[in-house]
Formats: C-alpha cells, structure tokens, sequence
C-alpha cells in the first residue's frame, strides 16, 4: 500500500492519520504538489485521479486501484481493514459520518483553501520563477484545478470571496460546538472518521482566522481538537512534515458551490 | 418499522432513496411534496426536517436527510438485495462517482434545468406569493438558489460553465463504463442508482453530446437501469409530465 502525499495538512492528513490510528504498514511517497509529477506517473492514471476535486492529493494506491478524495480513502481503509474500527458499528452512527463528512467538504473545506491559499500559497508563488509554474501547470489535467492555481498565481481573492469564506467557517464553527455540546465526538460516543476529517480541515483555523476559533467563542471545539492532537497516531502523522510547518501548506483544492 | 419517505418526482435527490428502497424491496409509506408549489418550506414539513430540504427519511424517532447518505442507511439498515459491493475499492469507486454526481455534474445539469423548467413553470405566479415563498425558505443557500430559478439571474457565462461541465461529466461517465459494465465494478450499486437520476435527463436535455452515437455505453446502461422492475415502480410514482419523459428508455 502507497500514500502519495504532501505536507501533513488538510486533505493529506487524513489518510495519514487513519493508517497510524489502524496501525497499517505503507510506503510514504512524500510529493511536491506544486511540480504536479503525480499527474504524469503511469501507476496513477485515472479519471479519478485527473478530476480530483481535493486537485493534487493525497492519493492511495492498493489493491492495483489509485484512490483519490481524502475522506472516502479513510472509509477504504476502515472497510479493508477492520480492526480498531473508525466508524460506529450501527447505521445510524455511519449515517452521521456521512453526513458530517458532505458538510466538511461543501461548506468547510472550500473556505478553508481560499484563507489558507490567500495567506500562503500566493506569496510563496510569487517567490517562485513564473515561468517554471506556468511550465508546471500545464500538467493538470482538469480545468477546475487549473483555475485553482491560476487564482492563488494572480492572488485572486476578492474581499466576496474571503466574506463569504468567513462566514462559512463561523457556521462550521458553530456547528461544531453545538454538537460536542451533545457528545464527546462528533459521531456520538466514539472518536470516529468524522472527527479525523473535520479536525485536518479546522487544525489551520485558529491560525487563519483566530477570532473565528478559539478557546472563548468556542470552548469545546478549542478543547477536542487538543484532545485529537494528543493522540500518538496524530502526531505520528505530523511528523511526516518535512517543512516543520504543515499547517502553512495549502493547495487550492475544493470549490465553493457554484450555486452560490 | 415501516418508515416515511418525503419525496418529490421521481427525479434528482427525491428518486434516489426511492430507487433504492424499491430495489431493496422495503416497504415505505410515501408522502408527496411538490417541489413547485414550495410544500417542502410549509411549517408541516418544517416540523419534519426545519431545513426544509428534501427528500427526508423518517424511521423510528430517525430523521435522516441528504438523500446518498440516505441511501447507504438503506442499504445498511435494512434487509434486501446489497446495492454495495463487497470489494472495498469498489466501494470507493462508488463514492467517489456519488460525490462526483452529487457536487459536480449534478449542480451543473440542475443549473440548465431550473434556469429552463423550474423558473418558467413557477414564473407567472403572483409575484407577491412568490415573494413570501422565497422569504420562508430557511436555508440561505436555497434561498439564493430559489431565487435566482424563479427570476432567473443565471448569467450566460455560468450556464456556458454548466454545459461545459455537464459535457465533461457525460464524458467521464462513457468512459468509465467502457471499463466496467456497472459504474463501481462488476455489481450494480447505489452508484448506479444515483447515476440514473441524473443521468436519464441528459440525453434531453442535452442530446448533441449525449445519444446513442456519441455515447453508446451511457445509453445501454440507461435502458438497462430502467429495464429493472424497481426503477419501473419508482417512475410510475410520478405524478407530472416530468416524470414521464423517461418512458423513451423503453424504444
């Protein structure tokens, strides 16, 4: 089993933090994702690989098949390898992880690539040769990844779009502290898949937009994901980092929903 | 425990957990709302699921809403065919595709769809009811939702987008299924399911890139789905022209 990933942040840490908590063996291929190599490896070709929303990764190869999207790379494994589960056992505890994880990724997820691509993937792009970026982005496949990149390259971020980002991750936030007001993890008893995929998404918060995220607005939220970092799998996964700063590394990732 | 399904036509989100739950053979009380006359933001409905989204499933003391997950609590809840296959990649094929559905080819076809069918149709109406409806939609992304179909604020440019994408979804999709029969493998799956309701209006909605010429595998695995008794009984539930187009997946 392969992982193909980059910094352990957002969409990359997921999967990373899944195979330490089930205590798999894999080989880490650490990539560059802004020298898009991986679109050009044979072992990775695939629609689902050329059309990822998450763009660059992380990507799992087993089982002879090249698995993109983070959070149903976790499902996979959970389901390939069931010992020390991840998910409730009954369906209304999987239903909740569903749904949680299709929240994270619509709402959560797109506002937190547009703060954290603004913040940092724009100025160190703009450090970088323009030519050799425009050379290297001619490798991706699709569109929308494309404009992606093209917007963290012009620094594209309209004072809309940061607004309506904003906006989105105080919702989350709220969200979030209502239901650890309700149980201990998001799923209900347990720690499961549904706090793993939230907390990749929320750990750059406090960072990004500290007033949105901390200890006084929102107590339990600042509490849990203390307990998360905590766990030995976690930090395990952090410390696949080789830049000692995951939390800066941002790619632009998901989309916001085009209907507005 | 028999449960509840709010639904609409047979199309979209509503016939997904319909589908499902027939060809699961469970039986379910149905209770119809209609989409264009705004049921589903009543304070009856809002009771049920106050973020008057449908379609919603009650079972028990359960609300279960977003119609994928509810179709995975279906297929896990309840006894009846498996409409998920055993091998865990092939699991996450099927996702993968429910999501790519879901949140990419889906959004794009619907754009087309109300900004030519759900806009006209509700268009005419007096526009101070049409106001009042738009104001009692809860969710705000609805709500810009309703309100640029009904006024029909869709720029030229993002429905140019939309068709492009709805082309690069057909795409996709053929070429998927020249690789395997049904879309996560070799079993038909929730993947299939979620893929027929979108997929059944794209030859008309958009037959230049879509027909039996360009796109002969999506075409086959269409009228396949529809050849199943489940998704001939989910269809016949429709109550509106809308549903009956799907009969030219009979010839």
């Amino acid at each position: 089993m392969e992982l193909y990933h980059g910094e352990p942040n957002i969409f990359s840490l997921k999967p990373l933090i899944a195979l330490h908590e089930k205590g798999l063996d894999f080989t880490s291929r650490y990539v560059d994702f802004l020298a898009f190599e991986q679109y050009e490896l044979p072992q990775l070709a695939s629609p689902e690989v050329a059309h990822n929303p998450e763009g660059e990764g992380p990507i799992l190869v087993d089982r002879g098949t090249a698995m993109t999207e983070s959070f149903f790379i976790t499902l996979y494994l959970d389901e390939a390898f069931p010992d020390t589960p991840l998910r409730p056992a009954d369906a209304e505890g999987r239903w909740r992880v569903l749904t949680w994880a299709r929240f994270v990724n619509e709402v959560l997820g797109p506002a937190v690539c547009t703060l954290g691509c603004r913040k940092y993937l724009a100025p160190a792009l703009k450090a970088r040769d323009r030519e050799d970026i425009e050379h290297a982005m001619a490798r991706i496949p699709s569109q929308e990844s494309r404009a992606g990149w093209r917007a963290a390259l012009e620094g594209a971020y309209s004072d809309d779009l940061i607004a309506d980002s904003r906006r989105k991750i105080g919702i989350a936030v709220k969200k979030f502290e209502d239901a650890l007001g309700r149980s201990d993890w998001l799923a209900g008893g347990a720690y499961s898949l549904a706090d793993i995929d939230a907390f990749a998404l929320l750990r750059p918060v406090p960072d990004l937009a500290p007033d949105l995220l901390n200890a006084k607005n929102a107590p339990r939220v600042a509490a849990w994901l203390g307990r998360i970092a905590a766990r030995p799998a976690v930090e395990a996964a952090l410390a696949h980092s080789r830049t000692g700063k995951p939390e800066q590394a941002f790619t632009p990732g998901l989309e916001h929903s085009r209907w507005g | 425990m028999t449960p509840t399904l709010y639904h609409w036509e047979p199309n979209a989100n509503s016939g997904k957990p319909m589908l499902a739950l027939k060809e699961k053979g469970v039986a379910f009380e149905s209770h119809y709302l209609d989409l264009l006359n705004f049921d589903q933001h009543k304070p009856d409905y809002l009771k049920i699921n106050p973020n008057g989204t449908i379609p919603a499933l009650v079972h028990g003391d359960l609300v279960l809403t977003e119609s994928t997950a509810i179709m995975e609590y279906v297929d896990e809840a309840f006894d009846g065919p498996s409409l998920r296959p055993d091998a865990p990649e092939e699991r996450w094929r099927m996702r993968w595709w429910m999501r790519f559905f879901d949140q990419y080819f889906a959004p794009s076809l619907s754009m087309i769809g109300w900004s030519v069918f759900v806009g006209p149709s509700v268009r005419d109406r007096d526009p101070e009811e049409l106001k009042t409806a738009i104001e009692r939609i809860p969710l705000k992304e609805r709500k810009i939702a309703w309100s640029k179909a009904i006024y029909n604020t869709f720029s030229e440019e993002e429905l140019a987008e939309s068709r492009r994408r709805c082309a690069v979804g057909t795409q996709l999709l053929e070429e998927r299924l020249s690789v395997s029969k049904w879309i996560a493998g070799a079993s038909y799956s929730l993947a299939d399911i979620n893929g027929f309701n979108l997929g059944y209006a794209i030859p008309l909605a958009q037959p230049q890139i879509c027909n039996d010429e360009k796109t002969p595998r999506i075409m086959a695995w269409l009228r396949a789905i529809y050849a199943r008794p489940a998704a001939k009984a989910t269809w016949a539930m429709g109550r509106t022209q809308m549903a009956k187009r799907v009969t030219y997946l009979d010839s």
